[in-house]
């Protein structure tokens, strides 16, 4: 039995349909048009205990609202979420005390406490034993570099030191899942760099089952070892990284400056994917052409000032494969 | 900090001076008149008061309950209170106190002058009873709120439901039941039974029998009532949650 089990999960939301012109406005207070949409459709993948997983996909993918049924926050419309062999919104205390989660930019801080006090605090919500509690602050606040701000009350704290606070916060009563809904957003390189290496130390020391879901790439490449990706609620991928990369790595890029601004190449197997005025981003599969072949077919047909070479990045891997 | 506490102080004042003006006001009138539908000033005073303070009460835990629900909805702050190991409702029952000491000072003194002018026997029954009663309308006070709160679930803006039934509608019981028509009256007692806040356990207390057209045993059923009702109120409020649909992110 796996730790998570989603099998054909749902989720559908009741949209108010907001329609355009002031006749509609005063229509609509008396009848209104709604929009099914299926934020989550039918969606199924397990995970096993101490899998370090990137779940991701574009805004809307349905990537909160798997992670909010997940946690017991939201009830399904339909099919099967079981974590840990339980069903998390009917057993939504139980089901809090084995995980941690991070929200997005929301704070689990005590605005007017020092860190150190709001950690006390979640010792008593999560009755934390004493050993374990010391345990866990000195390593984490080793880990995170946390001594520094640690006395300090929330409100003085950098946006960095507030997710390191708050990523110690999520892990503090050892839950055996901890779901990450963006937790570098906004930060410098350091503090992400921080927050990765972190992440990776509590996944190998506890066996920390670990669900991230992220916009930074380099998250993804550096912590996970599986990759789910979502879009419009349809789980489109779920393998490891590395196979991902070997399957979908079938481009690459040339990024070429023209002498004049060119606006459309003749070619098909050249595809511009970005364009700053006459540099352009121009993607070819390997199949198409070789490196060679494309800087001599180019150079042989335009004025170019410009050429270089790109191996493209898990970020446009993944959206030419969402594009698709 | 000074700026704070002036801020109780004046705060503090303000409802007092606010919820006196209308008791002034009432008592002034019923006075001239000497009686409404057979009620002395005093024993209007008396419903008054049991009134706001079983509402002070009420509101002490309940009043940013309400009104912070929609937007601890909106920003995402319930969901964060889900995933703890807390049953909500009673979290954000005692996460933030509400200062109602204008209202204790100014309803407790009501009720004090009340009883002397009326020159009220308190018996230890008595004083137990009214304890107990006050619990009770306490109660049904609190299940007023969750009942109109619940709604932001739906309909993530709950205001002026809270409006109409926690203050238009509550308005009606700070006079005797009896001067009303029988609809109102029925509308008081069975379906919004705001009645039993004060005015049929004021019968007991006031020896009164002013029971319109129903049976006197109503006057002892305000702990009853009060139980109930907030036992379906939190029935009300799990129904809420398993309709919550939580904001994007």
């Amino acid at each position: 039995m796996s730790l998570i089990e989603v099998n054909r999960l749902e989720k559908v939301f009741k949209v108010f349909k907001r329609e355009k012109g002031s006749l509609n406005v005063i229509k609509s207070i008396f009848k209104r048009k709604y929009e099914i949409i299926k934020a989550v459709n039918s969606i199924t993948f397990n995970i096993e205990e101490g899998e370090l997983v990137g779940y991701i996909g574009p805004n809307g993918a349905g990537k909160s609202t798997t992670i909010k049924m997940l946690s017991g926050i939201l009830v399904p419309t339909s099919g099967i979420v079981k974590v840990d062999g339980k069903i998390p919104y009917l057993n939504r205390k139980e089901n809090a005390m084995n995980i941690g989660a991070i929200f997005g930019q929301r704070s689990q801080l005590y605005w007017d406490l020092p860190v150190l006090d709001s950690f006390e605090l979640y010792k008593k919500i999560y009755r934390i034993g004493n050993l374990d509690f010391k345990r866990n602050v000195e390593f984490y606040t080793e880990l995170l570099d946390m001594q520094e701000f640690i006395k300090m009350p929330a409100r003085q704290l950098s946006l960095g030191q507030k997710m390191r606070a708050n990523i110690a916060i999520a892990l503090l009563h050892d839950p055996g899942i901890v779901y990450l809904d963006e937790p570098t957003i906004g930060l410098d390189i350091m503090a992400k760099s921080k927050i990765r290496t972190f992440i990776k130390e509590v996944n190998k020391e506890k066996k920390t089952t670990i669900l991230l879901t992220t916009h930074d790439m380099d998250d993804i490449e550096q912590i996970c070892d599986r990759l789910i990706i979502i879009d419009k609620g349809t789980i489109l991928y779920d393998d490891k990284l590395k196979a991902f990369k070997e399957k979908y790595n079938k481009d690459f890029m040339i990024t070429v400056v023209f002498n004049n601004d060119i606006k459309t190449l003749p070619d098909t197997r050249f595809k511009i994917i970005k364009e700053d005025g006459p540099k352009k981003h121009i993607l070819i599969k390997k199949d198409d052409l070789s490196f060679i072949e494309a800087v001599k077919f180019l150079s042989n047909s335009y004025d170019i000032v410009d050429l270089s070479y790109k191996e493209p990045e898990i970020e446009e891997l993944i959206i030419g494969f969402i594009s698709k | 900090m000074v700026e704070y506490r002036f801020d109780v102080f004046f705060r503090i004042f303000a409802h007092a001076a606010g919820y006196a003006s209308q008791f002034i006001v009432v008592w002034i009138i019923i006075d001239r008149f000497e009686s409404l539908a057979g009620w002395k000033s005093y024993e209007v005073m008396f419903l008054m008061g049991f009134n706001l303070l079983s509402y002070a009460m009420a509101g002490s835990f309940m009043f940013n309950f309400s009104r912070l629900l929609p937007a601890r909805i909106q920003s995402g702050e319930l969901d964060e209170i889900f995933i703890k190991p807390l049953n909500p409702f009673l979290y954000l029952i005692f996460k933030d106190f509400a200062g109602y000491f204008g209202h204790f000072i100014l309803s407790i003194t009501i009720i004090v002058i009340s009883i002397i002018k009326l020159g009220i026997k308190l018996s230890i029954i008595k004083i137990i009873f009214f304890v107990i009663t006050l619990l009770g309308a306490m109660l049904i006070q609190m299940a007023a709120f969750v009942f109109t709160s619940v709604p932001a679930f739906w309909l993530v803006k709950n205001n002026s439901l809270m409006d109409v039934f926690l203050w238009q509608l509550k308005s009606f019981i700070n006079y005797p039941l009896s001067i009303y028509n029988k609809t109102v009256q029925i509308l008081f007692t069975l379906i919004v039974p705001f009645g039993f806040i004060n005015f049929y356990p004021s019968q007991y207390f006031l020896s009164k029998n002013d029971f319109l057209m129903f049976h006197p045993v109503l006057q002892y059923l305000t702990p009853v009532i009060g139980v109930v009702l907030i036992i379906s109120a939190y029935r009300f409020w799990l129904f809420g949650l398993n309709h919550y649909k939580s904001t994007g992110s």
